[in-house]
């Protein structure tokens, strides 16, 4: 290769290096600034004010739903710590125990108030008949 | 050559979205809303795949001085933020039914949406130069700088906690149940040539544009 | 795999009440893609004609 074009080569290289560089440090050091959600662990650590609007997030822990009129309970788990929560409100067609969601409300007296209530689903695809052999394998 | 592979894209994505959409099962959690992905998936990857494309470009026209990898950049930019944009917009639908909302500053939400912007960027930087040549040049090393926005794209999924889902197909496999993986699968190739086929048109038009005044392009036209 | 996942037209249009969502995805989408092909033909065919004009008067 021509010299000036090795000198070209790593000018762009360097360039490169250093803006990656300089980006991942930014990542890095916003690295828990850019988690969309708590989850409930980090939650209970971080010690939330009752006055700040929070998202957090888990799986809806198996047969903790119980509804009364509009209002809705539940226990959240990141299969560590679990939060109880209590919504008022219709849900999303994919929230259902077993099943990620991600809740934005206030943490107060040991509840988690939500306000909007988001479904997080998985990367699984597959027809309704696969899925219901596979519950009885 | 363009028109083959027009009428090969357009065929195979044809056949892609009409059997995904009308012939393929329903998800067993997402229902019927699911029928997205035929369009959502192949836009996200060609979203970022063209920019590995122009990121190539970039390399061959600052080292080489290649002035037709430049000109590539430049046409295939408006490409980019069109499918970028579909990716985006395909998204923020499907997440209605499925998430209960249609924008959250998620990690790959927002690295898709900063691509989106660096194509803007990319075609603006190029515009606001008179002199083509060292427009040329500065849109280039814009494109390397921004090529690290493609693995956090990637990897934002499982970096940082997203409301949206992980990765279905990988080098590992797929997620997938087959009946559905191949019409998507029919669909990335049918919109991979269509594409390809709008990005020989736009080179046409940016090569022309460009070299008007050159005698080749008269005696071409 | 090869049966057709809706019995009536209706179906097909309503999908279970997502049919507004992927109908809309789709018909935006190919809107967009059609809109960018013809717009780039446009202007190829007008640039072609520009420098036909030149050509000749040069």
């Amino acid at each position: 290769m021509l010299q000036v074009r090795k000198n070209r080569l790593w000018k762009i290289f360097t360039i490169f290096l250093v803006s990656s560089g300089g980006v991942f440090l930014i990542l890095f050091s916003l690295n828990s600034t850019l988690d969309l959600f708590y989850t409930p662990s980090e939650m209970l650590e971080a010690d939330i004010k009752p006055e700040y609007r929070i998202k957090l997030g888990g799986m809806v822990k198996n047969g903790s739903i119980k509804r009364k009129g509009t209002a809705t309970n539940f226990l959240v788990t990141d299969f560590v710590k679990e939060v109880p929560v209590t919504f008022n409100g219709v849900t999303p067609d994919l929230f259902k125990e077993d099943s990620g969601v991600v809740m934005l409300g206030y943490y107060l007296d040991g509840i988690f108030k939500a306000e909007e209530i988001f479904a997080k689903h998985d990367e699984n695809y597959m027809p309704p008949e696969l899925s219901f052999e596979e519950e009885k394998i | 050559m363009y028109p083959y592979l027009l009428f090969i894209g357009i065929t195979t994505l044809m056949i892609g979205w009409i059997w995904g959409v009308l012939y393929a099962p329903e998800d067993f959690q997402q229902g019927n809303s699911y029928r997205i992905i035929f369009l959502h998936v192949p836009a996200s990857i060609f979203a970022q795949t063209i920019y590995y494309f122009m990121s190539i470009c970039a390399l061959m026209h600052i080292v080489w001085r290649v002035k037709l990898a430049a000109y590539l950049i430049k046409s295939a930019a408006p490409i980019g933020a069109m499918i970028t944009f579909i990716a985006l917009f395909s998204g923020s639908i499907w997440g209605i039914p499925t998430w209960g909302t249609w924008w959250q500053w998620d990690a790959r939400i927002t690295s898709t949406l900063i691509l989106f912007i660096m194509y803007l960027g990319i075609l603006t930087l190029h515009g606001s130069f008179s002199n083509l040549e060292k427009a040329d040049r500065l849109m280039s090393i814009l494109v390397i700088v921004g090529v690290v926005n493609l693995p956090i794209i990637k990897k934002s999924v499982d970096w940082w906690s997203t409301l949206h889902q992980p990765a279905s197909i990988s080098t590992s496999g797929s997620s997938i149940d087959p009946s559905m993986l191949m019409p998507l699968l029919i669909s990335i190739v049918g919109l991979g040539f269509t594409l390809i086929s709008l990005g020989i048109l736009s080179s046409r038009l940016y090569i022309l544009n460009r070299e008007k005044n050159k005698k080749w392009v008269l005696e071409h036209v | 795999m090869f049966d057709i996942a809706f019995n009536t037209f209706d179906e097909i249009i309503n999908m279970k009440g997502h049919g507004i969502y992927v109908w809309l995805v789709y018909s935006i989408s190919i809107l967009i893609i059609v809109v960018s092909f013809t717009i780039t033909r446009m202007r190829i065919k007008n640039i072609c004609k520009r420098i036909n004009i030149n050509n000749a008067s040069g």
